[in-house]
């Protein structure tokens, strides 16, 4: 199961760039409205 | 291929093109219901913006006042709410009835209407747009224009500040969650690996099992160390202060995990719990932001109705007599304004000319209009109901009289105290229990087996006990019954609130508009009955509130009407000289009789307004005005009484009126007191403190000390904004039973808040013995702590708290 050994860090890196991408969205403010942006897809101009 | 497919509604004969509603009959000739739909309707076409209406999905009336808002472009305006920068102003602004869709496609639309607009952005959660515009092309009152009439009344947005630290606060505990629930998905994978190997056939390779171990503590300890921080820091908070608080057994049982479990990776023995513990505060925290979010829609709710004041007065200038539009914070003492009718007075000012009636209900409590005219003092905060007036300022801002009110008032809610909360004064035992127990077990074991046992089964105690359960009681109630109850018009500005309402005491209410219709209404008539068309036809020329009451019936048309404000009105009806008013000033123009004399006195008497009618020179009957009852108030007192509390009438009203309300609703004399001023009633209020929970109902600037100095205070639809701001509970139907229901969901949710309390304390007692026991293994955690949270949930949603108790 050496594999194992290559696999921990690489899903452990992975867990990481998730979490970061995460702290970017909510700091950049795409979070702050949730109730408008969904109705203005509806918008076709 | 029949369908057709249209963006525009063609008129049916008797609905609104705009709003969809019937036409009334006077407006028959017309297609919109009422101005302002066609207005709007108009604006839109206009610009080319009918696709609005293949947009919406709901259909209501529209409002748009005409106005020009001259204030926004003030400079003391600009100074507050404008923000410029390289070229570009920007401004936040509330707009009103922002509902659906097709109201974000309009009023963003603006961007392509108004030149100059660079970009306009609706949150529609708060109501709020925020523009950006070139200053050189466009101005923010021609934005605004736009804005009202398409619809959508404009106020200036207050309270940026405090916005901007609530995101701040908000995308915190949004991070915090992120990186909890991560943590949380990752742990369950390491560990169900371990989990496995436990269980499976011939075990894991010891190597493996460290492998999975070591990576389980590198993924808990930082981010469960991070995630966790606010339980860690309330705790020492709470330390420091000598108090005890839920947050402290939550941080003793994370903390102990994860030190005792990194000593177990780290010795290679031992159970760990790191996917407990990542579940635990994951859930905790989503609790946490749930509650906050919808306290926070209670208190922007209620700052929305504070940004609906007027923020400008009309500046009459001496030397051209041209009336202009300025923001409220530009008036200085000593410059003439004009008050039209229907107008709030901005300032506290003397009047110079023009008379009218005041309606001071907001500072007197007095729901009768007052009469005012040249040389009376007048007051910030009440509205000019009658014919326009001409005042000098004399004192602005803070030092009016409902500025000083504030101030007062301000002094009071800091002084408010905080009620024990009932989960904290449950932890506080928790922690004194678990710890001993934690200690207890250590020494047994020590004793028994070894001390590495000992402390090994402390630690699981610690952790299967930690009150996760318990801490997501009280939240996960008070959201639904917070959420619940705002849908039935109640708004409550968080836990405390429900918990004070719960427990019954005095209530206190003061009559206008609670209790009462809210508008006069006729409610006898002496003397000839046949006159009453007559009267509804002069009547039909006044704005007087008193001449509502009369409008009944009718289709005479009055000619040659004289009013004299305060007094009556005077005119020719069908052939007849017409005089209706106050009975001593009909009287002077008129003959009266014994018997019409006593019909007044007899009618003042009961508590009614009387107003005599003279038909060609004599006084032929008599007419007795009230505030009618409110179908339902007396059940809904009764409800109150049901429920334990003892109902007292407060009010600034006439004496007699109170009392005839009282016996209307079953509520002894000796607890209506009427003519009490504000003074009087905090002071009542603190009175019956003393011997228990008060709860006062009110609407007036004149009310606000009495609602902050009350255990719970409810402020109600039209209250002033001072009375919204320092209520607990916000009623959007000013009814008495909009309260009882009030009342009764409190007490609901507090029933529903111990029921769960005791499951979560029963689940602790079931895992705390196992644990003591050395029984509990690391799967069982995981499996028994989440099924408690469950448990408490499905408790909480099951709850019939505020379910059908709203008012319609």
């Amino acid at each position: 199961m050496i594999v194992l050994y290559l696999i921990l860090p690489l899903a452990l890196g992975l867990v990481v760039t998730a979490v970061l991408a995460f702290v970017w969205v909510v700091r950049s403010g795409q979070l702050d409205d949730v109730d408008t942006p969904p109705r203005r897809i509806l918008f076709d101009d | 291929m029949t369908a057709t497919v249209m963006t525009l509604p063609i008129a049916r004969s008797a609905t609104c093109i705009h709003c969809e509603t019937a036409i009334p009959s006077g407006r028959r000739a017309s297609q919109f219901c009422c101005t302002g739909c066609e207005v709007v309707h108009a604006a839109i076409s206009e610009h080319g913006l009918d696709r609005y209406y293949a947009l919406r999905d709901v259909a209501t009336p529209a409002r748009t006042t005409d106005r020009g808002y001259a204030e926004l472009d003030d400079p003391a305006f600009a100074k507050l709410h404008i923000q410029e920068d390289r070229g570009a102003a920007t401004s936040a602004l509330y707009l009103e009835d922002l509902r659906c869709t097709a109201c974000i496609w309009l009023v963003e639309r603006a961007v392509a209407c108004v030149p100059g607009v660079a970009s306009v952005r609706v949150d529609l959660g708060r109501s709020r747009v925020d523009v950006r515009w070139d200053p050189v092309v466009a101005r923010l009152s021609s934005i605004a224009r736009y804005f009202d009439r398409i619809g959508h009344p404009v106020h200036p947005f207050r309270g940026l500040d405090r916005d901007l630290m609530r995101r701040r606060e908000d995308r915190a505990l949004l991070v915090r969650i992120g990186v909890a629930g991560a943590a949380w998905g990752n742990l369950m994978l390491l560990a169900i690996a371990l989990y496995a190997g436990a269980f499976g056939r011939g075990g894991m390779n010891p190597r493996d099992t460290a492998a999975f171990r070591w990576a389980s503590m590198l993924v808990a300890l930082p981010a469960l160390g991070y995630a966790a921080s606010p339980f860690f820091r309330t705790a020492i908070g709470a330390l420091r202060g000598r108090r005890l608080h839920l947050d402290l057994p939550l941080s003793i049982g994370i903390a102990a995990g994860l030190a005792w479990g990194a000593v177990d990776v780290i010795r290679n023995a031992g159970d760990i719990y790191f996917d407990s513990l990542a579940m635990l505060v994951f859930l905790l925290l989503v609790a946490r932001f749930v509650v906050q979010r919808h306290q926070r829609r209670a208190s922007s709710a209620a700052e929305l109705l504070l940004a609906l004041t007027p923020s400008r007065a009309r500046r009459r200038d001496p030397a051209t007599n041209a009336v202009t539009d300025v923001p409220i914070e530009a008036v200085v003492p000593g410059e003439l304004l004009v008050v039209f009718a229907g107008d709030r007075i901005p300032v506290d000012a003397i009047v110079i000319s023009g008379r009218s009636a005041l309606d001071a209900a907001l500072l007197t409590g007095e729901s009768r209009p007052t009469d005012v005219g040249p040389g009376d003092v007048v007051h910030a905060g009440t509205v000019n109901l009658a014919a326009p007036l001409e005042v000098r300022a004399t004192a602005v801002g803070e030092a009016t009289r409902v500025g000083a009110l504030a101030a007062t008032i301000a002094a009071q809610a800091g002084r408010k105290a905080d009620l024990e909360r009932l989960v904290d004064r449950v932890a506080a035992r928790f922690v004194v229990v678990v710890t001993l127990a934690a200690i207890a077990t250590f020494v047994a074991w020590a004793v028994l087996v070894s001390p590495v046992t000992g402390a090994e089964h402390a630690m699981a105690l610690l952790v299967v006990t930690c009150p996760c359960a318990l801490a997501l009681a009280t939240p996960l109630a008070v959201t639904l019954a917070i959420g619940r109850a705002a849908r039935a018009g109640i708004l409550v500005k968080g836990a405390d609130a429900l918990e004070r309402l719960a427990t019954p005491g005095t209530l206190f209410l003061d009559k206008t508009g609670t209790l009462t219709e809210g508008a006069l209404a006729l409610a006898s008539w002496r003397g000839a009955a046949g006159v009453r068309p007559l009267v509804a036809a002069l009547e039909r020329n006044s704005a007087h509130p008193i001449a509502r009451a009369f409008l009944d019936g009718g289709t005479l048309a009055a000619t040659d009407v004289t009013e004299q404000l305060g007094r009556g009105l005077a005119g020719r009806v069908a052939g007849h000289d017409l005089v209706v008013g106050a009975p001593p000033w009909v009287a002077g123009r008129a003959s009266s009789s014994v018997e019409m004399a006593r019909h007044v006195d007899d009618l003042a008497a009961r508590g009614e307004t009387p107003i005599a009618i003279a038909v060609d020179g004599t006084i032929v009957a008599v007419a007795g005005l009230v505030d009618p009852i409110r179908r339902g108030a007396r059940e809904a007192v009764r409800a109150l009484a049901g429920l334990g509390w003892h109902v007292e009438i407060l009010s600034g009203d006439d004496p007699r009126v109170v009392r005839e309300v009282g016996a209307a609703l079953g509520i002894a004399p000796e607890r209506c007191a009427g003519a009490v001023a504000p003074e009087d009633k905090e002071a009542r209020v603190r009175a019956a403190r003393t011997r228990g929970p008060v709860a006062m109902v009110g609407d007036g600037v004149n009310d606000a000390p009495a609602l902050a100095a009350a255990t719970c205070g409810i402020a109600v639809s039209g209250a002033a904004e001072l009375a919204i701001e320092v209520a607990d509970v916000y009623l959007k139907t000013p009814s008495i039973e909009a309260i009882a229901a009030t009342a009764r969901g409190a007490r609901e949710t507090l029933a529903t808040i111990r029921r769960s309390l005791r499951r979560s304390l029963a689940y602790n007692l079931v895992a705390g013995t196992l644990a003591v026991c050395g029984l509990i293994h690391p799967l069982l955690a995981a499996l028994a702590m989440p099924a408690s949270s469950l448990l408490v949930f499905a408790t909480a949603v099951r709850s019939r708290a505020f379910r059908d108790g709203g008012p319609a």
